[in-house]
């Protein structure tokens, strides 16, 4: 992009946030309302979320069920979705399955896991895990299935193995449409991150949000809204960075980059 | 006591049963010979070379390779498509893809044969460089070298310079050959083109149109090394040329 017109954007979307925030602003002081702090309060709070005591307390437990939850959906998704859309003759068998448990509202799947699991870490990690696996699992069985057949051939010549097929094949053809499947994921995955710890929880973001709305802590509230908004833009931002420098070919291969960048 | 390096007796395929393809198909190759298969197009010359490489089973009729027979490609066989934009690596280097084409060597080794393929087939400046960013002729050199790679006693080449330009494909006709003549190699060229196919091979086997059969078989005596100047002004090379021509007509009306 030309300069210019990078820093015209910079500008527009600079403002938009001001703007926003003025508005904010503006509206808590014309109109004091108890659920309605003004800027001031709320970045106070947001900011002592940043204190290594209330970090450890509330983003990290939050953080590091959503790394195993979103983790164990994105290893599983990936291996199992390559192999059944490798093997295509056990697809008719897996996918009622699956298209039956897609649809499934990945929210009620939180009472269940209550009971299966009690009040732990383990149902939160499992309630995460169950909600982001199956874009990344269709993805990648749509991925390994369109998938070039030339080179499945060209794989056989070369006396490839199964694995290596699968794995050195299959799979890097697979993934840009697995990362796709994987932002998605991303995304559900912080939604039940935030569910599950609404839920008889004692850390965690969802907890922190919930007991300050009950002791009307407004602005700390908000402050955990904003937190988890933050989350989501430094984990989208690094999933972006890791699928640039993984998928370069494909954007060289599609032609929509030039071989410099 | 030897036996042909590949041998093609009675073989037919058919997708269902008003799509015949093949229809006993029976030849034969010997070692060292370059072999040319020239047909109508959409005659079948495809479904023959998967059936030649064991990527695909004939409904009846055996192909042996030195008297045995294969479930899979044997080891000492590699193909070049047609298509190099889809039959490359496309997220491996050029010298990571030529590395394909080797199996169970050691990785020192590796690195001086990969090198060598790629000097072979004039890419050893690229080596470091994607398919993406190679021109068409220089990705199916890219093909070549992963071919040739592995030191293969049987080189399959389907239609490999049908999507080049002209030029590219004279230059990659005469890298052909000169390989083939440098490692003693076994070449079978399927292909549509009858000057390729004359200019090239040592026999080309004329096939009839879908179901595909043998025609004829025609013996081609023009000395090596050839010229695409010189051999294909010989009168030799005019004759052979027309009496291919001929018969591939003939089958096409």
């Amino acid at each position: 992009m030309p300069r210019d017109i990078r820093l015209r954007a910079l500008f527009w979307q600079t403002g938009t946030v001001l703007l926003l925030l003025a508005l904010w602003q503006w509206a808590a002081v014309a109109h004091p309302a108890p659920y309605l702090p003004s800027l001031k309060p709320v970045a106070l709070a947001y900011l002592s979320l940043l204190k290594p005591g209330n970090f450890m307390d509330t983003v990290f437990p939050s953080l590091s069920r959503l790394a195993v939850g979103f983790g164990v959906a994105v290893a599983l998704g990936t291996v199992v979705g390559i192999a059944l859309g490798y093997l295509r003759w056990l697809d008719p068998w897996i996918r009622p399955v699956l298209e039956y448990l897609r649809f499934v509202p990945t929210v009620a799947i939180l009472p269940a896991a209550l009971l299966l699991f009690g009040a732990t870490d383990t149902m939160r990690i499992f309630v995460i895990a169950f909600g982001s696996v199956f874009p990344v699992l269709l993805a990648a069985i749509d991925g390994a299935r369109r998938g070039n057949t030339l080179l499945l051939d060209v794989a056989r010549v070369l006396k490839f193995s199964l694995a290596e097929k699968l794995f050195r094949v299959v799979l890097p053809g697979a993934l840009p449409s697995i990362f796709a499947g994987v932002r998605i994921a991303l995304s559900i995955g912080l939604v039940m991150m935030v569910i599950s710890e609404l839920i008889a929880a004692n850390d965690g973001l969802g907890f922190y949000i919930l007991r300050n709305q009950r002791l009307f802590q407004t602005a700390n509230v908000y402050a955990g809204v904003l937190m988890l908004g933050t989350i989501g833009l430094i984990l989208t931002l690094g999933l972006l960075s890791i699928e640039k420098r993984v998928l370069a070919w494909h954007r060289g291969w599609r032609g929509l980059s030039d071989a410099r960048s | 006591m030897s036996k042909p390096l590949l041998s093609m007796e009675g073989v037919s395929k058919a997708y269902s049963a008003d799509a015949q393809i093949l229809r006993d198909v029976t030849f034969q190759q010997g070692t060292n010979e370059f072999l040319a298969i020239v047909g109508p197009s959409g005659c079948g010359k495809t479904t023959m070379l998967r059936c030649i490489s064991a990527l695909m089973r004939p409904d009846s009729g055996v192909v042996f390779h030195e008297g045995q027979t294969f479930d899979d490609p044997p080891p000492w066989l590699s193909i070049v498509f047609q298509d190099y934009n889809r039959s490359l690596f496309p997220w491996l280097s050029v010298r990571r893809n030529v590395e394909q084409g080797l199996r169970d060597v050691a990785k020192s080794e590796r690195d001086d044969r990969v090198s060598e393929a790629l000097a072979a087939v004039k890419l050893d400046h690229a080596a470091d460089l994607y398919p993406w960013q190679l021109s068409g002729g220089m990705q199916q050199r890219c093909a070549l070298a992963r071919s040739i790679v592995s030191a293969p006693r049987l080189l399959l080449l389907d239609e490999p310079f049908a999507s080049v330009d002209a030029q590219t494909r004279i230059d990659l006709q005469d890298l052909v050959m000169d390989i083939c003549e440098r490692m003693s190699l076994s070449a079978l060229l399927v292909t549509h083109d009858i000057d390729e196919a004359v200019f090239m091979a040592d026999k080309v086997v004329v096939l009839s149109t879908r179901p595909a059969t043998v025609v004829e078989e025609i013996p081609i005596d023009l000395p090596r090394p050839r010229d695409q100047l010189t051999t294909k002004e010989t009168p030799e090379f005019l004759h052979l040329r027309h009496k291919v021509y001929t018969l591939v007509r003939q089958q096409a009306q």
